[in-house]
């Protein structure tokens, strides 16, 4: 118990050593006692149980002091003569104050002359809030109609989407003129044997082309990546272009909405490292035989990289 | 006055009550194992019959229709003939209630995993079943009227009310959401296209919810709980007021299933704002059943019956205000097609419906066979599994809703999804669908318990056939209450009339317009019908059941379009007879699938999905490789369209199966580039083609929304 609470008091003591600690990676899991914000929960945790016990001590004072004001009123009414009525608790005041139902004993007053299978019916006031609550719904309910199609002052669904996708694009904007992206030069983009860039594109490749193309270029779904043959052109520029634009009759999608033009690039490099890997299992091929002299124009299409990110 | 000797009729609450938990046992195993196929697809058995497209309906019809519809009539012809003083109307009648009622669950039961379905969700079952079910409901109605009207009793309590209103509104929203076209004997296609039938659909699914699951069960309380508690009903008028108030205002509020849909914005709003005055009405039921147990609540800690009830009713309470709040637009832009919904309509089902049946069969059996309890300890045991069930199953599929759907909403500060591929979202959700079965599982061991338990308790006694019982003959002179809510109790075929009036106001001012006014429904010029074979196709993704776990509606939202593609319109839902729009996303969206991959790649992933999606979930399909296409049928299924509207030209019929043919030949042959050889005639075939129609007509060249004037 003692080394519990001196190992509370040490979470409170760094407090000075919060700039010190510059690793931002780490979540509060994976090392709670160095983490700068754990003095700041310690004490949030201690200021709960502080409060929690500060309620209940002075509940229990209160109830003490109840019964000394209770003990008094008795000596008092016995004093006078008089029978001694309790006061009703609060909690009682407020269930009345709410449902204003008739008190219990006083049920007789309100019960109807019905008696069904045993089962008879009291006639409460409807309570009180309930009412004003189903006022309120009904209040509510005219005037989002008013608001939404008598003086269209909120925006239907349609309006609401364009809104969304504007706010999106002045966001992008602002971002790109604050940071703009290098961006990639399709026509003069040349393949380098990069092995960080190449292996950024495997791991791409992994987790979005190895379901068709198999995780070794093989092929399956879609075509053979690592043999001579190509439908769409095998230099760099064309495959970036296939990549980016797809081929939509094929199923091959456009990938320009879902990766990043370094990203498109990085995979465009790593599908032209493993060419002649010869791996297992290899699709049959598709398309012609491709040399590295010629250059199939027509199906790169040019359109600036910044023109799509600011999409 | 001399008073009239007659018996009450147990032995047909008996056949209800052991139909009620034969069943119950029934839909929660197969729930059980449809939370286990979610997790583990090995769980689909690999047989075309137990695929979780084709069992979650049985699921659901199960639960609702045969544990839920069993014990509301067993309830009903329990109390009914108390709270009357009388015996049923005619015996013969109840009977065929009862043995037309297990018939129809029979062949719910064998049809649904055999594929014949219509696909609307909670209306499955094909047209000879929707027939005999508004057959044995009329035969219920007039059972139920011949009693109210040789009741002893001058006036009706508010169980009856409810009753009566479940009795009407259930008949009209059953006749109405069934109009169909048969083309076989368990094929038919809905009289209604697109966002239309999804109108008539959810006015039909959610007031199922409220006159099958909500009002029959408020009359039960009404009956079974101040009887528990011997404490009088607290507020006759709140009874009145919140009664007449549910019954009109729930009608209206189905659009809320439709928000961000191509309904009409001014139907979807109708449906928010009905939803929020909804809330007060609800509540209305739950205080009067909490505020009887005024002066009993000491009770409730030894009772056990009244433990279900209270947190049945407080459930309720809970299901009602949520049910609101999950209407406003902004709440159900987050919440709809995720699992939170699947959580709230649970704490409905297993806390109001069940909790209500179990503590009043615990009250009922003992009654009925005079004896007590076999055992009190079993029964709190029950209490405690069925409640840590609830809690098991609602908090993970909570938590599992909200944090798949802000996975799919999430954008990252470059403007693209966070989590591209939607497999990521729901594999990051498995572990709280292993809680959720944990929970499921919890639960129908209570209810196995229960069995038990009730079995022992009716061995115990004797049971008590025929209830003596005596009450003086109904007068004519008035008595007791010349309020105006009074003298309505006294007249029940004004009262039924009434209440018919109520639920039809409001379907009748959302539906009317939505037919009859054609801007409500923009046509597209470059929409046509679908070919013969993508018609085939798209019976095969009913009767997969794909609509379970696949939506096609693209919602307006940045997050969907960019995930997608272009939101959907209505007009492009006009030959779609019946709308497959989902109303739960396990897998992603297929509205705009259509183009979007080649055809080898639906080839292998239908074949095995795990194959192209690793970690997919969804279960293989290699029946459709084998079976092929009926094409005697084609004739049939083009004439029957045509007759509701789609635009086939006269004569089609006859070529039909050539057109078929020649688009088939032609996905072979894509296939066969590929490296594939496939049967030309595969059911497969005809699937594919209509994944790869799906959503594509707005993308032909020159297409144009003209509104018709």
């Amino acid at each position: 118990m003692k080394n519990r609470i001196l190992f509370l008091f040490t979470l409170l003591l760094p407090l000075g050593a919060m700039a010190q600690d510059a690793a931002p990676a780490k979540t509060f899991w994976d090392d709670p006692i160095n983490h700068p914000m754990t003095p700041f929960y310690a004490l949030m945790v201690l200021v709960g149980v502080v409060t929690v016990l500060v309620f209940v001590v002075a509940i229990m004072l209160l109830q003490v002091l109840n019964t000394f004001v209770e003990k008094a009123a008795q000596e008092k009414a016995a004093a006078l003569g008089i029978a001694y009525v309790k006061e009703p608790s609060w909690w009682t005041k407020l269930d009345r104050k709410l449902t204003n139902a008739v008190p219990m004993e006083k049920e007789a007053t309100v019960m109807l002359d019905h008696n069904y299978d045993g089962i008879r019916e009291l006639d409460n006031h409807l309570p009180p809030w309930w009412k004003w609550l189903f006022y309120g719904t009904i209040v509510w309910g005219v005037i989002y109609f008013v608001v939404y199609h008598v003086t269209d002052n909120a925006p239907l669904q349609e309006q609401e989407y364009e809104n969304e996708v504007a706010m999106a694009d002045a966001q992008l904007k602002k971002l790109r003129a604050a940071q703009p992206v290098a961006s990639i030069d399709e026509e003069a983009l040349a393949y380098t044997n990069d092995a960080a860039l190449i292996s950024k594109g495997q791991a791409i490749y992994k987790s979005n082309c190895a379901s068709c193309h198999k995780d070794n270029g093989e092929g399956g779904i879609g075509p053979n990546l690592t043999d001579e043959y190509w439908l769409h052109g095998g230099s760099i520029k064309n495959i970036y272009a296939t990549v980016k634009n797809g081929v939509p009759d094929k199923g091959m999608i456009s990938w320009s909405a879902i990766l990043k033009p370094e990203e498109m690039r990085d995979v465009s490099f790593f599908i032209m490292s493993i060419r002649g890997t010869n791996p297992a299992n290899p699709k049959a091929p598709q398309g012609t035989v491709w040399k590295d002299t010629e250059v199939k124009t027509e199906s790169v299409k040019v359109d600036s990289v910044q023109a799509q990110a600011g999409m | 006055m001399e008073l009239e000797k007659f018996s009450y009729d147990n032995k047909i609450v008996k056949a209800f009550i052991i139909a009620t938990v034969v069943f119950g046992l029934v839909g929660m195993l197969v729930g059980l194992t449809i939370a286990l196929q979610l997790v583990w697809p090995i769980f689909n058995f690999d047989l075309q019959y137990t695929t979780f497209g084709r069992i979650r309906p049985l699921h659901t019809n199960a639960i609702i229709f045969a544990f839920v519809g069993n014990a509301m009539f067993a309830g009903v012809y329990y109390s009914m003939q108390r709270l009357l003083k009388t015996r049923m109307f005619n015996d013969t009648l109840s009977w065929i209630n009862f043995w037309g009622w297990q018939t129809i669950i029979l062949a719910a039961a064998i049809t649904l995993p055999l594929g014949m379905t219509t696909s609307k969700e909670y209306a499955e079952l094909e047209w000879p079943i929707d027939i005999a079910i508004t057959l044995i409901w009329v035969v219920f109605g007039i059972n139920m009227i011949g009693t109210i009207l040789k009741r002893r009793e001058q006036h009706m309590y508010v169980a009856i009310w409810f009753y009566i209103a479940t009795f009407v509104t259930v008949a009209v929203l059953h006749v109405v959401n069934s109009f169909e076209m048969p083309v076989t004997l368990f094929k038919s296609y809905s009289f209604y296209a697109g966002v239309q039938d999804a109108l008539v659909q959810w006015w039909y699914g959610h007031n199922a919810v409220a006159f099958f699951l909500t009002t029959p069960f408020l009359g039960l309380m009404y009956y079974y709980l101040p009887k528990a508690a011997n404490r009088p009903v607290y507020s006759y008028r709140l009874s009145i007021i919140h009664f007449w108030s549910l019954i009109f205002i729930y009608i209206w509020a189905g659009p809320h299933h439709l928000l961000y849909s191509t309904l009409p914005d001014w139907a979807q709003s109708l449906g928010v704002v009905f939803s929020i005055m909804l809330i007060a009405p609800s509540w209305g039921g739950m205080l009067n059943g909490l505020l009887t147990l005024r002066g009993a609540w000491d009770r409730v800690r030894e009772d056990v019956v009244l433990k279900f009830f209270v947190v049945a009713v407080t459930a309720y309470g809970m299901a009602t205000l949520e049910g609101p709040l999950l209407s406003l637009k902004n709440i159900n832009a987050i919440a709809h097609f995720t699992d939170w919904i699947v959580a709230h309509v649970h704490v409905g089902g297993l806390g109001w419906n069940g909790f209500m049946i179990f503590g009043m069969l615990y009250w009922l059996v003992p009654k009925m066979w005079d004896t007590k309890i076999y055992s009190n300890k079993l029964a709190n045991l029950h209490f405690w599994l069925g409640t840590l069930g609830i809690i098991f199953y609602a908090l993970p599929m909570y938590i599992s809703g909200v944090v798949q759907s802000l996975m799919w909403k999430e954008f990252n500060a470059e403007g693209f999804l966070v989590y591209k591929n939607f497999l990521e979202t729901t594999v990051q959700i498995l572990p709280l669908h292993m809680l959720r079965a944990t929970g499921g599982a919890l639960y129908l061991t209570g209810a196995i318990i229960m069995t038990y338990n009730l079995i022992k308790t009716a061995y115990a006694g004797k049971f008590i056939a025929n209830e003596d019982a005596e009450a003086a003959p109904l007068t004519t002179a008035a008595h007791g209450g010349t309020g105006w809510h009074a003298v309505l109790e006294r007249k029940p075929l004004v009262f039924t009339t009434l209440a018919l009036v109520a639920i039809l106001i409001g379907g009748a001012i959302e539906m009317v317009p939505t037919f009859l006014i054609k801007s409500n429904v923009p046509t597209i010029a470059s929409v046509k019908p679908y070919t013969p074979l993508e018609l085939h196709g798209r019976d095969i993704y009913i009767r997969e059941g794909c609509v379970n776990c696949h939506s096609q509606l693209v919602r307006p939202f940045r997050s969907e379009t960019e995930r997608y593609g272009e939101y959907s319109k209505s007009g492009e839902y006009v030959y779609d007879h019946p709308f497959l729009w989902g109303s739960k996303r396990t897998g992603p969206d297929l509205q705009r699938i259509g183009g979007k991959y080649n055809d080898s790649w639906h080839y292998y992933h239908m074949y095995d999905p795990g194959s192209v999606s690793a970690g997919s979930i969804m279960p293989s399909y290699p029946w459709l490789f084998e079976q092929v296409i009926d094409k005697d049928g084609t004739a049939g299924k083009i004439s029957a369209l045509r007759t509701i509207g789609v635009p086939y030209a006269e004569g089609f019929e006859e070529v039909a199966n050539a057109d078929m043919d020649k688009q088939a030949a032609r996905i072979v042959e894509n296939l066969q580039l590929e490296g594939i050889e496939v049967v030309p005639d595969a059911e497969i075939i005809a699937l594919i083609a209509y994944l790869q129609r799906l959503g594509t007509d707005i993308k032909v060249k020159d297409a144009g929304v003209v509104a018709n004037q």
